[in-house]
């Protein structure tokens, strides 16, 4: 008991205590506190090295939490990069233009019809028109949520020019919803032909081209690229 | 600039910047939404989104963009969403004009602010020029 109520070399230890601390303040986490003598100030001197062994564990974990963080930040970036590559993909795949009938070629508009979209989707038409010679074309717009005067505005700019080229065009798909809208709106879509359904487009269609007599399908043409109804 | 009041006792419900084409479907699907929510039948939907549309398209042309406000609240002892866009483009120097059925300073078909006032149960609009627009529309529920 005796023993312990002095200590040895309390001054010098106390420096090295004080060295060990601002070492420990200036970054390094190896250094610790080398007690050779046992008594009052060892309790301390080994506190102090929990402390440090304490403190390296935080700092490692917080260290790997940010790596861990950072990886996932890398993952989600790399995510949005596939989402917007995927959408740009959309964007082309979601302009088919497939010649599903002899005569008639058919286009499915699917989301938002912005006006790069507008353009890919025009020109994809255009070019079917002639390089099919079809002379009839529907313009599906079932999938489109919004028909304001933009899209309205690409409608009759993509008709037009289809019957520039010597192809009646046929807008299919408005909804009654979408139709009230586009009066209030006061837009006159009355120089397009429109049909309610798809459907009602296609027989219109086929009734025009004589393809359809009598509720009869006369089947004396080829080259069907693909069926889609 | 803003001479257009909004109510304390209104929620705001969400605030979307409008700086491209994307903002404007991301805004106006919000818009949809909230409608829904709402309880808005199918037919009010599309009227009010069709309507924001029209005035997210302007501010996106005409002002370089802006900032728009999807509030709910009662006005007229009604259950009401309000939608306000605030731009600080070059601003309408002749109201009167701009919401006629037809006029367009660009290639447009010049229907857009005169439809969507068709459109809504509200319709305010402040401009001053070189300073920017604030248009309110607020449909009832
Ligand atoms: N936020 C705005 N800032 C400045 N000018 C605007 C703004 N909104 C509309 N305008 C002006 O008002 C005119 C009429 O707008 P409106 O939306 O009715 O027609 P548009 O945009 O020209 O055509 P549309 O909307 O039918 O495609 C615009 O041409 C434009 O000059
Ligand atoms: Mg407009």
């Amino acid at each position: 008991m005796e023993a312990n109520t002095e200590i040895k070399n309390a001054k010098v230890r106390i420096e090295h205590i004080e060295d060990v601390l601002s070492s420990v303040a200036a970054g390094d986490l190896d250094i610790r506190i080398e007690s050779e003598i046992e008594d009052d100030l060892t309790g301390v001197e080994q506190a102090i090295n929990l402390l440090i062994d304490d403190l390296t564990h935080e700092l490692k974990k917080s260290i790997k939490m940010k790596e861990d963080m950072e990886d996932k930040l890398r993952k989600i970036q790399d995510q949005q990069k596939t989402i917007l590559q995927q959408q740009e993909d959309l964007m082309e795949l979601s302009s088919p233009v497939s010649k599903v009938w002899d005569n008639i070629l058919i286009l499915p508009v699917i989301g938002t019809l912005d006006s790069q979209r507008t353009q890919i989707m025009m020109e994809n038409l255009l070019l079917k028109i002639v390089s099919t010679g079809c002379t009839t074309a529907i313009l599906d717009i079932t999938g489109v949520p919004t028909v304001d005067t933009q899209v309205a505005n690409h409608l009759l700019k993509t008709v037009t020019a289809a019957r520039l080229l010597g192809a009646e065009c046929i807008v299919s798909g408005i909804s009654p919803a979408i139709a009230q809208t586009i009066v209030h709106l006061g837009i006159n879509l009355s120089n397009i032909l429109t049909k309610a359904t798809l459907q009602s487009a296609m027989i219109y269609a086929m009734k025009k081209n004589e393809q359809l007599v009598d509720g009869k399908v006369k089947t004396n043409f080829t080259d069907i690229d693909d069926i889609q109804l | 600039m803003n001479e257009i009041v909004s109510d304390k006792s209104w929620i705001l419900l969400e605030r979307c910047p409008i700086q491209n084409e994307h903002d404007i479907v991301k805004a106006r699907q919000v818009v949809r939404q909230f409608g829904k929510e709402a309880g808005m039948g199918i037919v009010d939907q599309t009227r009010i989104t069709t309507a924001v549309s029209e005035l997210f398209r302007n501010m996106f042309l005409y002002a370089g963009g802006g900032e728009v406000l999807v509030e709910k609240g009662i006005v007229d002892e009604r259950n009401t969403l309000i939608v306000t866009c605030i731009d600080q483009g070059p601003g309408i120097a002749n109201i009167e004009l701009a919401m006629t059925d037809g006029y367009t300073s660009g290639g447009g078909m010049g229907y857009g602010l005169p439809g969507s006032k068709r459109l809504v149960d509200r319709f305010e609009i402040y401009s001053q020029v070189n300073k920017g627009t604030t248009i309110r529309v607020m449909k009832w529920k």
